[in-house]
């Protein structure tokens, strides 16, 4: 089955009639997952966007509860439940496999947390295979294919003129039968995706499993400015803080993203910090991209976007980090 | 010799006889045109350093990181010298502490587009003022365009349409603090958003906080603002922060007679902090 190109708009139409379809689109001047509709031009020849799509799963501030108190002086607590049915249209196999990190981090291992539940079981996942790459795409040394994300259930792979649409899952077999007036019963040829910035992730996590006191973290981390540049632009970074807002005894509880990178966030109660310099804080990031997560969970929690290669204010660069790692001689 | 050799010859001499602990330059980096800032300690690695149009870092910053390895050799153009000067002037660095080498700064250029960056296009000082030696000889000085030309765009705006656009300016904030932590003027110990006993700011990310977050940054750099730009160069969201600061700048001047800071160490003047008899009490 094909999915003409001139045929998605109307697609785009008939999806968002009943649901928030988010597609990426530049609105102003910065490149993210924005709800479909009037002003918001889908651009699915981008690469990447500069904002990943976590915050659809994820929002940077997400409200939990509202507490007051009522007139008998004893304390209310109201539940916020904002998930709701949203789309995602155009998403890249690499935020595919974002998602599969955060399920893994928000879904498994004996807690499972409503909120991100909530809205995971509530969104379609449309994923658009990339034709071309960006200078900063490394996904395919990261084990991810970039015409191919399993975990979606929709694939739209790429041909030229037209997508093939593959359904993945029962959601996505369910939701491509009610395209038939967008698609067309015919075969295409996905298009390849040549990437020209590789790493070599070969014996890296294990040999990072000796290297925490590696003269390289200390080169590195000299550069870094500890800004969160990298972790909110990054896909699968998914730390937040709770914290809440006061007016007099009404309230709210909230939590939003958090970056390991900020000095106070491993500040404890008591003033010791147990990560208190550059150093610490860098070698964390990295270490739990490419190692901490894989052992927990058997995969890395890099996947090639190349978004902080991008983005960072000095180029930090992710990619010459690996390649150090794989050059160390300790 | 190239100012790119002088810079490796003097920094490869200063570390070997010690009278640097560490050098701040700039190498390659992965991609074609890029550059990525490097510190230095042995003096072997001083041919990883470059000097070329795509030196986008500015390096003064630093400094106060590599302090405690003892003392600081590096490369200053107008920016980082500036930088320099107010990392001094704040009492963060002692003048002795670091060896500058100077250098004319012929304009950075995008790595993408081949275009001199806005902070560039914008420089009014791309000779350091405050050097030890000079790697080569000085750059002409650039035609900055119109200081203001930005304040006076948004001025032009009607009341409503301005608060319009503000909001939209800050609601893309992402608060990842990253034009704080570049900024040279930026030396609080302890940043207020980072006070979080206090909540000066919540962590909500919402038009209120980042706008509060945004001009309370605004008005505490304001009279040290030394112009180079990073804030806006870094941010991801290209939130255009020089508006807001050479606002600041603008109404100073209004106020208190054409001013730049941090050109010289000898003056190092401070019109928002310091009171003098004769200002002006436009509000009294």
């Amino acid at each position: 089955m094909i999915l003409n190109k001139q045929k998605v708009a109307a697609l785009l139409d008939h999806l968002s009639g009943a649901r928030d379809v988010f597609v990426p689109a530049t609105v102003d001047g910065v490149a993210k997952f924005a709800r479909y509709g009037e002003g918001v031009q889908p651009d699915f020849g981008m690469v990447n966007t500069t904002m990943p799509p976590k915050d659809l799963l994820f929002p940077q501030t997400q409200k939990m509860y509202h507490f007051d108190v009522d007139a008998n002086g004893s304390y209310r607590i109201h539940e916020y439940d904002e998930s709701r049915e949203q789309v995602v249209f155009g998403i890249r196999p690499c935020d595919m496999r974002s998602i599969v990190c955060m399920d893994e981090v928000f879904l498994t291992k004996g807690f499972v947390d409503e909120f991100y539940a909530n809205a995971r079981d509530k969104l379609l996942t449309v994923c658009v295979g990339c034709a071309q790459a960006a200078e900063t795409c490394f996904c395919d040394s990261m084990g991810v294919d970039p015409q191919m994300a399993p975990n979606a259930d929709v694939m739209l792979q790429d041909c030229g003129d037209a997508y093939l649409v593959l359904a993945q899952t029962e959601k996505g077999e369910a939701e491509v039968a009610e395209w038939s007036a967008f698609t067309e019963e015919a075969d295409a040829q996905p298009v390849t995706c040549d990437l020209t910035l590789k790493v070599d992730m070969e014996g890296v996590v294990d040999k990072l499993e000796g290297m925490y006191d590696a003269p390289i973290w200390d080169n590195l981390s000299i550069k870094c400015l500890n800004c969160g540049t990298c972790t909110y632009v990054c896909p699968t970074c998914h730390c937040f803080d709770i914290s809440q807002d006061m007016r007099r005894k009404d309230g709210i509880r909230f939590r939003c993203w958090d970056s390991c990178m900020f000095s106070e966030y491993t500040m404890m109660a008591g003033g010791h910090n147990p990560r208190p310099e550059k150093l610490e804080r860098v070698r964390n990031r990295f270490m739990h991209k490419l190692n901490f997560f894989e052992r927990r969970y058997g995969m890395s929690l890099c996947v090639g976007c190349g978004r902080c290669v991008e983005k960072c204010p000095v180029a930090l660069d992710i990619t010459r980090l690996i390649d150090e790692i794989g050059a160390y001689d300790a | 010799m190239t100012a790119q050799d002088i810079i490796r010859t003097r920094a490869k001499e200063l570390l070997e006889s010690g009278e640097v602990a560490t050098f701040i330059g700039w190498e390659a980096g992965r991609f074609e045109n890029q550059t990525t800032p490097l510190v230095i300690t042995d003096a072997a690695d001083a041919d990883k350093l470059v000097f070329n149009e795509y030196c986008v870092n500015t390096l003064a910053k630093y400094v106060r990181d590599v302090i405690p390895r003892g003392k600081v050799g590096l490369v200053v153009r107008g920016c980082d010298s500036r930088g320099i000067i107010r990392l001094v002037a704040d009492k963060v660095i002692k003048r002795e502490d670091v060896y500058l080498i100077g250098v004319g700064c012929p304009g950075i250029k995008d790595r993408k587009t081949g275009e001199m960056l806005k902070k560039c296009a914008e420089c009014r000082h791309n000779n350091p003022p405050e050097f030890d030696e000079m790697a080569g000889e000085v750059a002409e000085k650039p035609v900055a365009v119109e200081r203001f030309a930005e304040v006076a765009e948004v001025e032009a705006m009607a009341q409503p349409d301005r608060s319009r656009y503000f909001e939209s300016v800050y609601a893309k904030c992402i608060r990842c603090y990253a034009c704080r932590d570049v900024c040279p003027c930026c030396t609080c110990r302890e940043c207020f958003v980072d006070q979080r006993r206090e909540n000066w700011v919540g962590k909500q990310n919402n038009v209120a906080e980042n706008r509060f977050y945004g001009l309370t940054r605004v008005m505490h750099i304001g009279d040290r603002c030394i112009e180079c730009g990073e804030c806006e160069r870094v941010c991801p969201m290209d939130l255009p922060l020089m508006k807001l600061n050479r606002k600041v700048i603008q109404d100073m001047n209004d106020l208190f007679g054409e001013f730049e800071s941090s050109l010289s160490l000898e003056d190092t003047t401070e019109p928002l902090i310091e009171y003098r008899l004769d200002d002006v009490e436009e509000f009294m």
